[in-house]
């Protein structure tokens, strides 16, 4: 059970940001991908998600097999992956709890139980220590930044992804909302998930260590490694980085 | 022997009725609202014998719901009254200038006068059966007031007058329905609504608009006072009319005064909507809040133009108007107009507008979380409605709301999804366009 990321060419209207970027992540996996700001991180992420902002020049998505690249949004997440997003959407009108109620039907035949769904709701808002007067409240209108990234760790934890791509959630967060989150990410960890997290800071790999670290600088992974890569990234910065590039370039 | 007050207005109107033209209502840039399709001499006063069951089409708007009163006018008839209040005086119009002329009378065409134009005059000349409520002071009227303005038959012409008048410090709820079934043809309906919330008064009064997609036209103007230290809730409904032109304005007319004005509109098809309401302070010390939301599917046009204004004096006013209009369609038209005439100083007064489309990020954020497009997009105006529907204050009439948009939402789906995807297919990101403006002076 993979997501596979084969030979990826990704372009917005002006110009192409991937130019050929090639990624497998098993399930039980967790992976961190990171970059320098601009280097198309979330363009990746958006674009695994099926954004209509991007166009897919070349190459393919894969989830378990299934050919992903021309599916429509909606039936990505049926399939079992998930974002969570850098700058969520508000939904004004539509609160909380309205919204992971039809989020979580959506992928079931038979609508769940109000019952059970409160119950599960509960259950996930404690783990993230989220307060309960959160469900009344449209979605992410007026939210603070960290609430709305505990927003979306919650609805990862309510629909339960095969695949998860975190979009920079640590971006923005202070050290004890991190550190909920990370929590809440932990928890989420099993032989049955694999995890994508994107980020530009390593900070948040102390919380959550990656199995594998992907290095993505202007569009192409440049390097891989394991999670000592990670700390390696830490003390040298993305300048050695592209130095080295530069270097076995030339 | 029907009251002289009457009697001569009538006369007056039926002078101005024959000299004024039909009407043209014209404004900057494309926008015009004509009735010259309209073919006024086709149509008739229809007569109804009263009826003993409300009709179904009455029934499912109005649901089982009790009521304090309802008065039902078919055509150019009442056809139904059942007052089960006995504090307050609801009856036909036209007996209630005969059984209570010194009710009536002091109120009676106040704020309407006849020389406003074509319709107002024949409004004013023609009016037949009529409504008359009147709420004694100091009570508190829980289950609502309701009237029902039905036009089931084609080439009738329905002339209107609804007088309401709540007394000093009691609390009530007025509702006014406008239906139709879908029929061929063309038909009229020229209201003229004035309601009187006397010192200390509360009403939650609300306008329920659904013509159906009957050649109906649908000229009015409303006019509520708002009189010391009290405040009205007003929350207009339009959605469904084949053209309709609506003067609305509010009035607060003495210190203390307060008027909440909440509009929901939704047009499709070919219809055309211009709806003008004034937010008008005579004295100062007074607030107000307007908020008026839009969609447009089909061909259709709609137009809100929403004026504050401030007279020389009514200092220390503080209001607030807001207009929203989505798009739904790349062949509907419309346009959201706040503007102000200040003439005073020491006031806050701001006002803001915006005409947007469906925004490609919240429908993207939302099918990333399974949902289908189609869904997404039901989602997104039932929540931009939401805010508008909750300030309704009332479970039933919100019912309905929720219910029929959804019913809109849904016949439109397959246009609205070709028009989303469209965008999506270009790329492009309209942003929505913004217009506002705040008014601050001190003195």
């Amino acid at each position: 059970m993979t997501l596979e990321i084969q030979n990826l060419h990704v372009r917005t209207e002006e110009r192409e940001i991937l130019h050929g970027v090639d990624l497998v992540v098993r399930r039980g996996e967790t992976h961190a991908l990171m970059g320098p700001n601009g280097s198309g991180k979330s363009t990746l992420a958006n674009t695994l998600m099926g954004s209509p902002s991007y166009e897919v020049t070349d190459g393919r998505i894969l989830l378990n097999g299934e050919d992903l690249t021309e599916a429509e949004t909606d039936e990505r997440a049926k399939a079992g992956l998930f974002m969570a997003f850098q700058y969520p959407a508000t939904i004004p009108g539509v609160s909380v709890a309205n919204f992971m109620r039809m989020a979580v039907n959506a992928k079931r035949d038979e609508p769940i139980k109000v019952k059970d769904f409160g119950n599960l709701l509960r259950e996930n808002m404690d783990l993230l220590r989220i307060s309960r007067d959160f469900t009344s409240r449209y979605l992410n209108e007026g939210f603070s930044g960290g609430e709305k990234k505990r927003a979306e760790i919650l609805q990862l934890a309510m629909l339960q992804p095969d695949f998860a791509v975190l979009d920079e959630t640590d971006s923005g967060l202070d050290i004890d909302a991190l550190r909920i989150v990370a929590d809440g990410v932990n928890a989420m960890r099993s032989d049955e998930r694999g995890f994508l997290i994107i980020t530009h800071y390593t900070r948040v790999l102390n919380y959550v260590r990656p199995d594998f670290v992907h290095i993505m600088i202007d569009g192409r992974i440049v390097r891989e490694g394991r999670s000592e890569l990670a700390d390696e990234l830490e003390d040298k910065g993305y300048e050695w980085v592209r130095e080295e590039v530069a270097a076995g370039a030339g | 022997m029907p009251a002289s007050f009457v009697e001569e207005r009538r006369k007056a109107a039926l002078e101005a009725f024959e000299r004024e033209p039909l009407p043209t209502w014209r404004r900057s840039g494309f926008w015009t609202t004509t009735v010259r399709k309209l073919q006024l001499d086709q149509l008739e006063p229809r007569r109804y014998e009263p009826l003993d069951e409300l009709p179904e089409i009455v029934r499912d708007d109005l649901g089982d719901e009790e009521h304090a009163g309802l008065i039902v006018q078919r055509g150019a008839s009442v056809v139904y009254a059942d007052v089960t209040d006995e504090r307050i005086v609801m009856l036909p119009l036209e007996r209630a200038v005969e059984e209570h002329p010194e009710l009536v009378e002091p109120y009676f065409a106040r704020r309407l006068p006849y020389d406003e134009g074509k319709f107002a005059a024949g409004s004013a000349a023609f009016w037949t059966g009529g409504v008359f409520v009147h709420v004694p002071k100091d009570v508190k009227i829980e289950k609502p007031i309701q009237v029902v303005w039905l036009i089931d038959e084609p080439e009738t012409a329905q002339w209107a007058h609804t007088l309401a008048v709540v007394g000093e410090f009691s609390e009530c709820k007025v509702r006014e329905y406008f239906i139709a079934p879908d029929f061929d043809g063309q038909a009229l309906h020229a209201g003229a609504f004035e309601l009187y919330a006397l010192p200390g008064a509360h009403v939650n009064l609300a306008h329920y608009q659904d013509w159906g997609s009957g050649e109906v036209f649908d000229v009015s103007t409303r006019r509520v006072e708002v009189q010391r230290d009290a405040q009205v809730k007003w929350v207009p409904v339009h959605l469904g009319g084949h053209l309709t032109k609506q003067t609305l304005d509010i009035v607060t007319a003495e210190r203390g005064s307060d008027m909440r004005h909440t509009g929901l509109y939704f047009t499709e098809r070919d219809e055309h909507l211009d709806l003008f309401t004034t937010d008008k302070h005579e004295e100062g010390h007074t607030t107000g809040d307007t908020i008026w939301k839009g969609a447009l599917t089909g061909d259709s046009r709609a137009s809100y133009e929403g004026l504050i204004h401030i007279v020389p004096g009514a200092q220390e006013t503080d209001t607030y108007l807001q207009t929203h209009q989505m798009l739904l369609s790349p062949s509907a038209k419309g346009d959201a107009i706040p503007s102000l005439i200040v003439e005073t100083d020491n006031v806050r007064a701001s006002h803001g507008g915006t005409v947007g489309e469906l925004d490609q990020e919240q429908i993207f954020y939302m099918m990333t979380r399974g949902l289908p497009r189609a869904e997404a997009v039901r989602v997104l105006v039932e929540g931009y409605f939401e805010e508008v529907v909750q300030r309704l204050d009332d479970p039933g009439l919100e019912e309905l709301i929720r219910r029929r948009v959804a019913e809109k939402l849904h016949g439109a789906e397959e246009q609205v999804r070709e028009f989303i995807g469209e965008r999506a297919e270009a790329g492009t990101r309209q942003e929505a366009a913004a217009s506002g403006g705040e008014a601050r002076r001190s003195a």
